[in-house]
């Protein structure tokens, strides 16, 4: 019979050799995904170089920077939507303030929006502290509405507003490159972006202020009554949302060679912010971005097949309406809940 | 005497959340004014929410004149006949006085027959006859219990639960709830109170249980367990002293 | 002279809108689901009087109790299968919304698909044709339009008021736990408000289908315009959408004949922003808390 000293050094032991386990594969895991990400990141920085190789890849180069600029697009509408709980699906006023911002400058001046973006992103943020400050007042339902009484009032005002070219736009003068390399400057750009975007929604994941967004999207009552000043909060969130939305916009104006109303004003781009953070995963860093990359591959294997048309908005609320009804939390929060999300999308 | 209805081993809680009530049996005869006491947080509210199917059991099994009624719908329950008069919100706030009674005969098919029950409680009470057309949210604390209890006069069911009806009133008025518990017992109602006031409910009630710990631990007579020196320093009050 | 014309012609506008309004308020006040596919099912009630007219010649306004009842119908179907399943749940409000956004969206393009996005108006003989009262000239497809739905508004009111399922309704949207400890099987009564709500999509659908020019996506600004005015009485209060409903209608209506008429829509946005910023629980609402 083992002694009882026996035993309990083999238990020390055991744990002891079961703690050094646990950290070396929460460490070694942690590490290896966030390298893998470091790796893809350097792939993708790298990747425009094919352009010199003399074959045209602006296809792909335009998937991508399509992608990296809903990545940054949902992402952003995620800090509003997914961390806050409010549900804006007008958003993308933002988008147009942004595009028609630096349009303009770019239009009068030929200064080029990839260096105006941060500030057309600014002048969205203080839309929105503006805009949040009236319509963030009231809770959930009457936002909602006001989120998309501002695009209609968006879409009217801007379509009937001569300077900016009203309701036929503005043609915007293009990038001196040749053919393929015109769409390097904006890849970059948008990558840049995403990357941005997705640093700071991890940071206000796992801040204070996150944890504030989180405990008034839970009850906001009682958030309040903790303490939490949930007007200001909410109000932040708003705005911060905003930047990256105007960032975006007017990085794709130029890229567009056009703004128009009826590109940046419909609703099917705040449904498209809306319909990927569901996809991916409300709420959580990875969600949009997973659901970003899942609603683009499947559009274009959809155009590819069927052609575009209204098939694409048919198709968006269909896609919305599964989603929503069997897979709620998206593919990165039904992962979390059943514990099999991988390292690398484990961003919080 | 023939029981009414009849809990057994009903566990019962809130969402996920943990077991408030861990396993009640009760008794209630007919005919009698039932005090359930306890303290804060025991599950005497749950209960009342159980039976009356407004919150689903657990575990446990309900019989009401040996049918089983656990898990059916509040609307359900009501028509076997056990009615519910809850704390607060127990009214229609922007209807009038004698819509609320029209309400609480909602099952009532024939139109004539509820129009006289109407008339009848308005008689009983001068207070909601003078009030019939104003808006329940503009009465009083004390009017709007009065109403919420004489809208169970209106639909008569056999047993009538109520969960603190003296809460929040003057001493007056709490009075006069309870007179009107009698009132309703002298018609034939069989009425579960839970109480609050421990000893205001047991002297108004013929048969009494304490709950505690998610459990009926005590059950007897209402004078019996008044006068048990056990519960009277448990739930009483060492020092009150029953007349 | 003319500002009483404007006025007129916004008060008969806004009898059209009330009755746009009425069932998202009922259904809100009901369930608290902002259906944000009411406008869309408003649409399919004008498709629906549109094409009976094209290719039956029936009159529109003969068409709106077929439109009533299908709608009705397919009210049901869409709260049984979608929405029904949420009831009760923890993200309800956020839920609702989120699927009425994709049923919206679902039949938007369903709707483009088989119709394409062309404008269409019934053009019943009496759309063109106006009445002469007095001194007023009011355009006769408007006029009707108008007083049907005032007339349905009215019958609305009185079933609400007087009947059974009226009381079992109102004390649900009152008091959904007193409701059901008094015997309304509130689950039933959900469904069948939703129908009734979309049931009177239909009818304003077939009213509106000679009155404006519709096509699939309009209802985006239909539903920002309903949500403006009910907002602005109050939500879930019946007689403050009708009552927001006439304010904004001859509001927009003065802005449309002085200012300009694309400007007009942009009056029911303003007098949201407005009421939010001043009083948020809107002319009849109670403040929340």
């Amino acid at each position: 019979m083992p002694s009882r000293q026996d035993v309990d050094g083999i238990l020390a032991e055991r744990r002891e050799y079961d703690g050094e386990l646990a950290n070396a594969s929460s460490s070694t895991s942690q590490d290896r995904a966030f390298k893998t990400l470091l790796v893809i990141l350097a792939i993708l920085v790298l990747f425009p170089l094919v352009t010199l190789s003399g074959y045209n890849f602006n296809y792909v180069l335009h998937l991508l920077l399509y992608a990296f600029m809903y990545i940054a697009m949902a992402s952003s509408w995620n800090i509003l939507g997914g961390f806050a709980g409010y549900i804006s699906i007008g958003h993308n006023v933002f988008f147009a303030i942004g595009g028609y911002f630096s349009g303009m400058l770019l239009a009068k001046f030929g200064i080029s929006t990839l260096l105006t973006a941060p500030l057309a992103g600014l002048l969205a943020l203080a839309v929105g502290f503006a805009v949040g400050f009236i319509t963030l007042r009231v809770r959930g339902p009457s936002f909602i509405i006001s989120s998309i009484a501002l695009l209609m009032v968006t879409r009217i005002v801007f379509d009937n507003w001569d300077f900016i070219g009203g309701s036929n736009g503005i043609t915007l003068p293009q990038m001196e490159l040749p053919v393929r390399f015109v769409k390097v400057p904006f890849y970059y750009g948008m990558l840049t972006l995403a990357v941005i975007t997705l640093v700071v929604s991890y940071f206000i994941r796992h801040s204070k202020f996150g944890l504030g967004l989180r405990a008034l999207s839970q009850d906001e009552i009682k958030a309040e009554c903790a303490g939490i000043n949930t007007r200001l909060y909410k109000i932040m969130a708003f705005a911060i949302s905003g930047f990256f939305v105007g960032a975006a916009g007017a990085m794709w104006g130029e890229y567009l060679t056009y703004i128009r109303p009826n590109i940046f004003l419909v609703i099917l781009v705040a449904a498209n912010m809306v319909l990927m953070c569901i996809l991916g995963g409300k709420g959580t860093v990875a969600g949009p971005t997973v659901g970003a990359i899942l609603l683009i591959a499947f559009n274009e294997f959809f155009v590819s097949q069927f052609g575009a048309s209204q098939i694409n908005i048919l198709g968006t609320g269909v896609v919305m309406l599964l989603a929503l009804m069997f897979y709620p939390n998206g593919v990165v929060g039904t992962l979390e809940k059943k514990g099999k999300l991988p390292r690398i999308l484990n961003w919080g | 005497m023939p029981s009414l209805l009849e809990a057994r081993g009903v566990v019962a809680g809130y969402g996920r959340g943990p077991d408030i009530l861990t396993g009640v049996n009760l008794t209630v005869a007919s005919g009698q004014v039932q005090c359930i006491i306890g303290p804060n947080g025991a599950g005497k509210s749950t209960l009342l929410k159980v039976i009356s199917g407004l919150l689903p059991a657990r575990q446990g099994h309900i019989t009401f004149n040996g049918k089983s009624i656990e898990n059916l719908r509040p609307d359900q329950v009501l028509r076997h006949g056990i009615c519910l008069v809850p704390q607060e919100g127990a009214l229609f706030p922007d209807m009038s006085v004698r819509e609320n009674l029209r309400m609480g005969g909602y099952i009532i098919d024939d139109k004539t027959e509820l129009h006289k029950r109407i008339d009848e409680v308005l008689e009983m009470f001068p207070i909601l006859k003078e009030r019939s057309s104003q808006r329940a949210k503009s009465l009083s604390g004390g009017e709007q219990r009065m109403l919420a209890l004489s809208r169970t006069l209106v639909v008569r069911p056999e047993i009538v639960m109520l969960d603190e009806p003296s809460l929040g009133l003057a001493p007056r008025i709490v009075r006069q709830m309870f007179e009107i518990i009698h009132l309703l017992r002298d018609r034939g109602l069989t009425i579960i109170v839970v109480e609050q006031n421990a000893i205001m409910g047991l002297k108004n009630a013929n048969w009494g249980c304490v709950l505690d710990l998610g459990k009926n631990l005590f059950d007897g007579p209402a004078r019996d367990i008044l006068d048990d020196p056990r519960i009277r320093e448990l739930y009483l009050g060492k020092k009150s002293q029953v007349a | 002279m003319e500002i009483l014309q404007v006025v007129v012609i916004g008060l008969v506008l806004g009898g059209v809108y009330a009755l746009m309004a009425s069932g998202l308020t009922l259904v809100f006040g009901v369930m608290k689901i902002i259906n944000l596919a009411h406008p869309i099912f408003i649409i399919i009630g004008a498709y629906i009087a549109y094409w009976l007219f094209r290719l039956y010649g029936l009159d529109p306004i003969l068409s709106m109790p077929i439109a009533m009842i299908g709608l009705f119908c397919l009210g049901i179907a869409v709260y049984k299968l979608i929405l029904e399943r949420e009831a009760g749940s923890a993200r309800y409000a956020e839920m609702t919304v989120l699927l009425t956004f994709a049923v919206a969206m679902t039949f938007d393009g369903l709707l483009g698909f088989m119709f394409t996005s062309s404008q269409r108006i019934t053009s019943p003989s009496y759309a063109t044709d106006a009445i002469l009262l007095g001194n007023l000239f009011l355009p006769k497809g408007q006029f009707y339009a108008g007083i049907i739905s005032v007339s349905l508004i009215i019958v609305l009111w009185a079933f609400l008021r007087y009947s059974r399922l009226g009381y079992a309704i109102r004390a649900t949207t009152q008091n959904r736990d007193a409701a059901q400890l008094v015997g309304v099987n509130v689950a039933l009564v959900s469904t069948l408000t939703f129908g009734i709500g979309i049931a009177l999509a239909g009818a304003s659908g077939a009213l509106i289908s000679f009155v404006f020019s519709f096509f699939p996506s309009r209802h985006w600004e239909w539903i920002a315009m309903l949500m403006s005015l009910i907002v602005l009485g109050g939500m879930g209060k019946l007689l403050g959408a009708v009552v927001g409903a006439f304010l904004l209608a001859v509001v927009a209506a003065l802005v449309s004949t002085y200012i300009g008429a694309t400007w007009s829509t942009l009056t029911f946005f303003l007098a949201l922003f407005l009421i939010l910023l001043v009083r948020p629980q809107g002319l009849f609402g109670e403040k929340m808390e």
